[in-house]
């Protein structure tokens, strides 16, 4: 659960977000909008790369924009880029153990959450082959893996599916959807493809000039006047 | 969706397989081509020569910590060549205060310029590129005129341990390595120790945060990685290693000359770290040579030795368009075209 409260950046005469609020209440919420719409500085709000002027986020009942990067880390909260970050010169499951390095308290516990999450993505076998040899899809599943180590509560998506072609997207999709369920994490995700938005979430929050356009049920979302007006230019 | 049944049989296979291809392999790899180079050298070269490798060996524990820091984080340190000075100064200084086990001394000059890299560094660290270039030549600048002032300890009693311009008390080197091939080996081990430090590390979860880091400072940030803390193990590091061949090039020579240590030196030493390769432990040993053979050989000839800095120079050009792995990287490359070559023509 997260609810977004009167939240407002101002970067000199730029207002990438508005006074925006919303609850977010969906295990998986999309999160859409033009260029420009805030959304991206909207996941910098979340992850402490950007200090609001007003508002706050709170993720499940806890106060988060006064906390460091790091805390909110320890709270459960992921996220992937919209550039995908595979280091070249670690091996597949290095990637990810870097990661469990710092969300994994118990060391004894960290192979067992590395093999779980690697599983989940279905890259099991291939853990050893070196990072630079990864095909795109692999690197998304890669970046998917890495927020799944630790008890992740909230994972922000920037864009997981950029460049994938059909089939991979199914599987981005099936990926996806199990995530609440098998790891317990909310999951919010910006993407352009209204088809990936539409096939996963189950609310989505529709953002323009920083401002909330809609919020619902992904379907009345996408079909809501304001939407289309906000994307096409027209009713 | 149950997909934890097909998880571990592959893994734990490919595990054992990946950690002797990936961790144990080239550090078998190292220490074997090390102690070769070493039998070698030590069989051929005698007198001047062997002291110029066993200095270059000692150097090269300083090279390791540049490729540590500017090879695996992009951090551009200028006071290596002053971490090996303060990590003299304080080997000689414990020497001839107490007189412990040799090791010891070393060990002592290594934590101690470990710990003074560090407090100049900690401030620093949150700086990146140039900035960061610059306050860590600050470094080597204070260093240079602090030691001008002071020189190294030669067996006085005051605190700064120099009693003028009498004879120098050498200092004595570890009681199973007295001749020169001896302390030549014995430098060799201590070598291949601080390198294998740093292959574990490479491997491990420094390795691993230093990568995240280095790709992205926001990512690694995202990632729950405490990048001041990992940086300033890097530092630390780097320093202890430099200060540890400091002590030993302080029990190459039996002391250290102030002349030696300044500031020039530490980017000279940058300067060839790039050259010979920033990304293995072949680089910094090909850099630590380059640091002293060629300036060696040109005196040798009755050349001025400052020579090689205008070789250095054109080299660092070259590397810097041609060779962003240096030397080292040139010569894997190399290898590996070999390698491929001859694959292709085997099966035929």
């Amino acid at each position: 659960m997260i609810r977004i409260d009167n939240l407002s950046v101002r970067f000199g005469g730029v207002r990438p977000l508005d006074g925006l609020s919303a609850d977010l209440t969906a295990s998986i919420v999309g999160l859409i909008g033009p260029n420009g719409a805030g959304k991206t500085t909207l996941l910098n709000v979340f992850s402490g790369f950007v200090r609001p002027q007003t508002g706050e986020i709170t993720m499940n009942g806890v106060a988060i924009t006064r906390l460091s990067p790091a805390r909110r880390v320890a709270l459960g909260l992921r996220r992937i880029f919209q550039q995908e970050m595979v280091v070249d010169e670690l091996t597949l499951r290095e990637n990810v153990e870097a990661i469990a390095d710092h969300v994994v308290a118990d060391p004894s516990a960290r192979r067992a959450e590395v093999d779980r999450a690697l599983a989940f993505v279905g890259l099991s076998g291939r853990s050893d082959r070196p990072g630079r040899t990864l095909a795109l899809f692999e690197r998304r599943m890669v970046e998917i893996a890495k927020t799944l180590i630790g008890q992740p509560k909230v994972v922000l998506m920037d864009e997981p599916g950029a460049g994938l072609n059909e089939a991979e997207a199914q599987q981005l999709r099936t990926v996806l959807l199990g995530i609440p369920d098998t790891f317990g994490a909310q999951l919010v995700l910006i993407d352009h493809d209204a088809d990936l938005i539409a096939a996963v979430c189950t609310e989505t929050l529709v953002l323009d000039f920083g401002k909330r356009l809609a919020l619902g049920p992904t379907r009345l979302a996408l079909d809501d006047p304001a939407v289309r007006r906000a994307y096409l230019g027209s009713a | 969706m149950n997909l934890n049944r097909r998880i571990d049989i592959a893994p734990l296979e490919l595990g054992r397989v990946d950690r002797w291809a990936r961790r144990i392999h080239p550090l078998v790899t190292m220490i074997v081509s090390l102690a070769i180079l070493t039998t070698v050298i030590a069989a051929t070269a005698g007198g001047y020569w062997l002291t110029i490798f066993t200095a270059s060996f000692a150097i090269a524990l300083a090279t390791s910590g540049t490729g540590l820091l500017y090879g695996r984080l992009g951090l551009v340190s200028l006071c290596q060549f002053a971490l090996v000075g303060i990590g003299g100064w304080i080997t000689l200084r414990i020497y001839y205060e107490f007189h412990p086990p040799f090791l010891i001394s070393i060990l002592a000059g290594g934590v101690g310029a470990s710990t003074i890299g560090m407090l100049w560094g900690l401030p620093a660290l949150r700086m990146r590129g140039l900035h960061l270039a610059l306050a860590t030549l600050m470094l080597a600048g204070a260093f240079q005129v602090v030691i001008t002032n002071w020189s190294f300890p030669n067996g006085g009693d005051s605190f700064l341990g120099y009693m003028g311009d009498k004879p120098r008390v050498d200092m004595d080197r570890p009681w199973l390595a007295t001749s020169d091939v001896a302390y030549f080996v014995y430098v060799s081990i201590i070598l291949a120790a601080g390198l294998a430090v740093l292959e574990w590390h490479r491997h491990a979860k420094p390795g691993r945060a230093w990568a995240l880091i280095s790709k992205s400072e926001p990512m690694a940030i995202a990632s729950g990685v405490n990048i001041v803390f990992y940086k300033a193990w890097a530092f630390a590091l780097a320093g202890f290693l430099a200060g540890i061949g400091g002590g030993l090039l302080a029990g190459c020579y039996g002391g250290l000359d102030g002349g030696a240590f300044a500031a020039a030196d530490s980017i000279l030493l940058f300067a060839v770290s790039v050259i010979g390769g920033i990304a293995d432990w072949q680089g910094a040993l090909l850099a630590a040579l380059l640091f002293r053979v060629p300036p060696a050989f040109l005196n040798g000839l009755g050349v001025n030795g400052n020579f090689a800095t205008l070789l250095f120079g054109a080299g660092l050009i070259h590397a810097l368009m041609t060779a962003p792995n240096g030397i080292s990287g040139q010569l894997h490359d190399a290898v590996a075209r070999f390698r491929a070559r001859r694959g292709k023509t085997v099966p035929q």
